[in-house]
């Protein structure tokens, strides 16, 4: 059981955002979704969860096309986006009771699984503060939380730890790596941060709209020539744009 | 009918009833159409309109409302309708251009002020004869018979008087000076108080009869409606003693007066130009006629409120309410 | 989709409008300044203490409070209706459009919810906005109160479907600015919410004829038939038939972000 993305362009008039773009995410692996700032991650997050329509292409998890499926496709992918969808003067509580019920989850039922995912994010002690009280790093828990009240096979961050600090940053990433290996979770984790990538993450790597590597981390680091994940990635999207000067 | 024998005397009871309440009528005399407009009031609709004398103005109904007299101020006379058959059975010799009347206890005598010449006269309703015809001031126009049948009181609408007549000699006994241009007159209940409304003036003066004295003089403010529009005319009080009601002519309002404190507690809207009033039998209900909107207002004495206009001849003048 | 689901979703969404809503009292509060504003000092200014003539509803005459109050009870809505509907096209600020549309339910009825929600917190001010014009004596009768309610409730949905299609289909409509300028006056000041039919007819007849094309006169026809309980049938079927319209106009044409950036 897995996402496919299937040859996906998408522009945005005349600026081509997406090019051609075909990957597969493997059941259960935490996937990395490299690309400096406006390399296409934001846009291919925006076409999965269907606030941007595709141009070309499909999307797809196991048969169900996100062009005649929608709702099967919704029901299945949890999403954490880069700015906060928390609405800030309700409680922690009462933002998840609210996205549950958007997924046809009666109160009584949400109310189990709040406490269930609150208890797995360390955030129980907090379900009745207002979402304005708590921290950057306790908000974007709360999201993580949010998007796997619907039990959702296959998780979506993107860039989640914008904004945060280093330690903030190293223990939500541990959080979710855990998340993955113990649910058996999908994770494609969007960053332009390399040391949020291990060297055995699966990764995709976007550059201007293309996508450059689908590979292992390894496999980038030999195909760079470079030590560091960092290296590589700093080597790899910069080389084309010497190329073409 | 046979049916009727079979009901119960309750059922009976309420038939009645209900016939009595659909029976009440208004009579409101449209001064410009010649006619005049019956209103039923259970259905607030108007169901005949009755061609009469022209410029029909004053009416009233004879006590056992079998009659209604009508001045009929451009044919100089008062005309007598029957309401049982709804026609003229008879004119009266009013004296020239009778406009208000008012007719004694005794359902005989009718006092008509004849607004061209000065005068009162009092006629005999049986007999049709002139009794008498007195010299009061200019313009006479209000004209009211104390409940207890001894005065009779006429208003001058340019030498701005009250003028007191003592019904049994038909002499002229006193007169009270009030403010500009008295329209109407009205007694309380007991006769010891008189009621005058003074259409310039803006006022209307409370006058204690045994001394012919004003006791007080209620003035009127509507917020929003310039004081010159403010015009006393038509003026009422209610059996139970609570309350008057003062039409306010082109201010388009009824005011509602404590009639023991006399303050002013309340202004209700109506048509264009309200000038006569009269209660329904019960006094649940007070009709007003607005002239200049041709119809005739529907106010609640509960709400004190005007629940409803009713479309009725052109320049609806005055209106009397038969049970 | 499920009935059940569906009716969590429902009220899920209601939930969150009423929780926002007892929230922002503040909001609550300046929404009803507005009208209360055009009730007191413009009714009072307009000097029509002389009572305006009789025409249906009213069975009698009636003070230019009372005519004005159900024109106001429609600018609530239609302030309220513009309001949320430009914040669910525009207002990404919060992310909660997002989230709305991550619900696997379909978007037309989530977008429905939206509006009927938000229709639903919009009555509460109109209720309380009635309950303030009690003070300068619109007194409907009782029943009115109630009869009026669906009325509210058709023009509420009308009036943020509208929003809804103006936002996604007009991209000039970015602000409330242009909003206030080219929907919200036009529709408020040439309707007969401020003066009757007979009035602006007697103005100029092409006045007469946009009043008559503009459906925000129907609306507050409408609603002022329903709170003397009487039913403009007229009005019922141009209101709703307008409602369906641009429901559906939005709803097909509702685009989360812009193609263009």
């Amino acid at each position: 059981m897995s996402i496919s993305v299937d040859s996906i362009s998408f522009r945005y008039g005349p600026r081509q955002a997406l090019q051609d773009i075909s990957f597969t995410l493997n059941r259960g692996g935490f996937h990395g979704l490299l690309g400096p700032n406006g390399a296409g991650k934001s846009t291919l997050f925006s076409l999965i969860t269907r606030l941007n329509a595709l141009q070309q292409g499909d999307i797809r998890i196991d048969d169900a096309s996100i062009r005649r499926q929608p709702a099967s496709l919704m029901r299945r992918i949890g999403v954490v986006f880069q700015q906060s969808t928390l609405d800030l003067d309700l409680t922690v509580a009462q933002n998840l009771l609210y996205h549950a019920s958007l997924h046809g989850i009666s109160s009584r039922d949400a109310r189990q699984r709040i406490d269930t995912e609150l208890q797995r994010m360390e955030m129980s002690d907090r379900a009745h503060d207002k979402v304005r009280a708590l921290n950057g790093g306790h908000r974007r828990r709360v999201e993580i939380a949010r998007a796997l009240l619907h039990r959702p096979e296959i998780l979506l961050l993107d860039e989640p730890t914008v904004g945060l600090d280093p330690q903030t940053r190293r223990s939500l990433n541990h959080h979710v790596r855990k998340l993955c290996e113990e649910e058996n979770l999908t994770v494609l984790w969007a960053t332009h941060l390399m040391e949020e990538i291990n060297e055995d993450d699966s990764i995709i790597l976007l550059h201007k709209g293309c996508l450059l590597v689908d590979d292992r981390a390894a496999t980038l680091l030999s195909l760079s020539g470079q030590n560091t994940i960092s290296d590589a990635f700093h080597h790899l999207t910069t080389l084309p744009q010497q190329e073409s000067v | 009918m046979k049916l009727k024998h079979l009901l119960t005397p309750l059922a009976s009871a309420i038939l009645l009833a209900t016939t009595c309440a659909q029976a009440e009528l208004a009579y409101v005399s449209n001064e410009k159409d010649d006619t005049i407009s019956i209103i039923d009031l259970e259905t607030m609709d108007v169901t005949e309109t009755l061609d009469v004398g022209e410029r029909p103005r004053g009416i009233l109904f004879s006590k056992d409302y079998s009659k209604l007299y009508i001045c009929a101020s451009d044919s100089d006379t008062v005309q007598v309708m029957d309401l049982a058959t709804k026609t003229i059975i008879k004119e009266l010799p009013s004296g020239e251009d009778p406009e208000q009347f008012a007719l004694h206890p005794n359902d005989r005598h009718l006092y008509i002020s004849n607004e061209d010449d000065a005068l009162v006269t009092i006629v005999d309703t049986e007999t049709s004869e002139v009794l008498a015809q007195i010299d009061v001031g200019v313009e006479p126009e209000g004209m009211a018979v104390s409940p207890d049948g001894k005065i009779a009181v006429n208003t001058s609408e340019t030498t701005n008087m009250v003028h007191w007549i003592d019904t049994t000699t038909y002499q002229l006994v006193d007169n009270t000076l009030v403010d500009q241009r008295p329209r109407h007159v009205e007694f309380s209940k007991d006769s010891s108080v008189l009621w005058a409304s003074s259409e310039i003036g803006g006022t209307v003066s409370v006058i204690d009869v045994a001394s012919r004295q004003i006791m007080k003089k209620i003035s009127f403010e509507i917020k929003g409606v310039h004081r010159d529009k403010i015009q006393p005319v038509g003026v009422k009080l209610s059996d139970n003693g609570k309350y008057a009601f003062v039409a306010l002519g082109p201010a388009n309002h009824v005011a509602v007066i404590d009639a023991k404190t006399h303050e002013v507690v309340d202004y209700i809207l109506v048509g264009r130009r309200v000038w006569h009033m009269d209660f329904n039998h019960d006094q649940s209900l007070l009709l007003t006629t607005n002239g200049i909107s041709g119809d005739v207002s529907v106010i609640d004495m509960d709400k004190m409120k005007a629940v409803k206009s009713i479309k009725v001849g052109r320049y609806p003048w005055g209106v009397k309410v038969k049970p | 989709m499920n009935l059940i689901s569906s009716w969590h979703c429902f009220k899920g969404i209601l939930v969150r409008e009423f929780l926002r809503f007892v929230q922002q009292r503040s909001r609550f509060l300046s929404a009803l300044v507005r009208p209360l504003l055009w009730l007191v000092v413009f009714a009072a200014g307009f000097r029509a203490a002389l009572g305006i003539s009789i025409i249906q509803p009213y069975d009698t005459y009636i003070t230019y409070e009372t005519y004005i109050a159900p024109g106001l009870c429609c600018m609530i809505l239609l302030f309220n209706g513009m309001q949320s509907s430009l914040s669910m096209v525009y207002d990404r600020e919060m992310g909660s459009m997002r989230v709305l549309l991550m619900s696997p339910l379909p978007r037309p009825y989530l977008l429905l919810c939206k509006m009927t929600a938000t229709a639903l917190i919009s009555l509460t001010q109109v209720y309380a906005f009635l309950a303030i014009a009690l003070l300068v004596e619109v007194e409907p009768p009782l029943l009115g109160y109630l009869y009026v309610l669906p009325a509210l409730l058709l023009v509420a949905l009308l009036l943020s479907s509208l929003g809804l299609f103006l936002s996604t289909r007009i991209r000039q409509l970015e602000n409330f600015a242009g909003v206030m300028n080219f929907v919200i006056f036009p529709m408020f000041f040439l309707s007969s919410a401020l003066y009757p039919l007979w009035k602006m007819q007697e103005a100029s007849e092409w006045l007469y004829w946009i009043c008559m094309i503009n459906p925000f006169t129907h609306a507050v026809e409408l609603v002022r038939y329903a709170l003397y309980l009487k039913l403009n049938s007229d009005a019922l079927i141009i209101t709703a038939g307008t409602t369906l319209l641009f429901t559906l106009l939005a709803v097909t044409g509702f685009r989360p972000q812009k193609n263009s950036r």
